[in-house]
């Protein structure tokens, strides 16, 4: 069953693909959209470059190295957007918090340099000593510095809003943390490939890639399409004692001459 | 395959971070009613006599250097833990503003708008202040000041007692 081309693998290459195409269609229809173009494009280019790959496959006239040029050329493309997606997303934390957009944007910039600098050298440490398939570790080398950046922002995000207590809308925290679990899982897994881990075995590798993008697409499923529960109806008040507390501290700071 | 390990385990650390604060955060976002309960009193006056330069300046002509670094530190322990006690308040008040605009109430939308970006300020000042304080135990002849925060958290509070007299017009009378 863990075996290439067997009936679960083109399950787990597909299938997700194929519910991201139904949940754009959904998503469309909603006016998704306007809210989240970025991850809306995500979403319609992932499925269409994975669908591409995936025919490209089966085409007998298509090449080993015509395939992973276009792999390659759509993991260029798929990176960019990717990382757009994170940028998206911060945008919407801190769009409604002027108070500390400067500071976020400062601060997710010097992160960001600081993790495309770590990715690079990475990249320049990892081996590249078969010739016969450089094209394929060539792309492998992407697939982790993309991850790497991709997954440090995700990171940091996570922090960011942790550390200044925000709350998550319910479609960017699904979008977030569907983004989060891939991204570093992928990052573990191209990262092994990348550097020549499991030779005999890279297959299992892309099962797990695999399946969990597909437990992602489940998670924008449930997070984007299930409505949001309202924690309170009403508005939060705040607690009597403490209001009178402060009011007293207040006051006599108010009588400090 | 050095290097795999060890971005292997870093990613497996980012995942566990990540999770962790989803879920976090998550079940976080759906406990609003405690919200007032996890507010901590701070007694801004006994704040303000540990940040006053004045105190210093007296402590450091009364006593030897070395008993002085002893009392700074002390002093700047006792000065963190109320920074850190006004940070989370300020993360409580930000949840409290955020949990008021959810409810969509236009009478209450300013002053919780107004809370939420005060609040935020004050996270970030105290999060400033408590990078300051622990560079200062490093140092305990340099120089602090931390009024920012004091003046940053009267603000706050404030906002949140005017917000507190919108939502419970009850309450405001006694106060």
């Amino acid at each position: 069953m863990l075996q290439p081309h067997s009936f679960l693998w083109h399950y787990l290459w597909l299938a997700p693909q194929v519910l991201q195409f139904g949940l754009a269609l959904i998503l469309w229809r909603r006016g998704f959209q306007r809210r989240f173009p970025v991850f809306f494009l995500y979403l319609i280019f992932e499925a269409v470059e994975a669908c591409g790959l995936y025919g490209m496959d089966f085409l007998p006239s298509v090449s080993v190295t015509t395939w992973w040029v276009a792999f390659c050329v759509g993991l260029v493309l798929e990176g960019f957007i990717r990382i757009a997606v994170v940028g998206e997303l911060f945008l919407h934390l801190l769009r409604s918090r002027p108070a500390i957009a400067k500071v976020g944007s400062r601060l997710i910039s010097g992160v960001g340099a600081v993790i495309v600098l770590v990715a690079t050298i990475a990249a320049a440490y990892v081996p590249v000593d078969t010739l016969q398939f450089a094209i394929g570790y060539r792309a492998h080398i992407l697939q982790q510095t993309l991850y790497m950046i991709e997954c440090g922002l995700i990171l940091f995000l996570f922090l960011f809003t942790f550390s200044f207590g925000l709350t998550w809308g319910q479609p960017t925290f699904g979008i977030a943390l569907g983004r989060g679990i891939s991204s570093s899982v992928h990052l573990a897994t191209w990262a092994v490939m990348a550097n020549g881990g499991l030779p005999h075995s890279r297959y299992l590798l892309d099962f797990l890639n695999m399946a969990t993008y597909q437990v992602c697409v489940l998670l924008w499923f449930y997070f984007l399409l299930v409505p949001q529960k309202s924690a309170t109806t009403s508005a939060v008040s705040l607690p009597e004692n403490h209001l009178d507390i402060w009011n007293r501290e207040l006051e006599r700071l108010l009588q400090q001459p | 395959m050095t290097l795999a390990i060890f971005i292997v385990i870093a990613a497996v650390l980012a995942l566990g971070v990540i999770l962790s604060l989803a879920v976090s955060q998550h079940l976080q976002a759906k406990k609003t009613a405690d919200l007032a309960g996890a507010i901590r009193p701070i007694d801004v006056e006994a704040f303000r006599n540990l940040i006053d330069p004045a105190e210093d300046a007296y402590l450091r002509s009364c006593l030897p250097p070395p008993a002085f670094r002893t009392v700074r530190r002390e002093r700047l322990r006792a000065m963190a833990a109320y920074v850190h006690a006004v940070g989370a308040n300020a993360a409580v008040l930000v949840r409290v503003g955020e949990a008021a605009l959810a409810a969509g109430d236009p009478r209450f939308a300013a002053a919780a708008h107004q809370l939420v970006n005060d609040g935020l300020l004050l996270r970030r000042n105290a999060t400033i202040a408590l990078l300051r304080i622990y560079v200062a135990l490093a140092w305990p002849n340099s120089g602090f000041a931390a009024e920012r925060v004091v003046e940053r958290y009267e603000q706050v509070s404030s906002v949140a007692m005017l917000l507190g007299r919108l939502q419970n017009p009850g309450a405001a009378v006694r106060l």
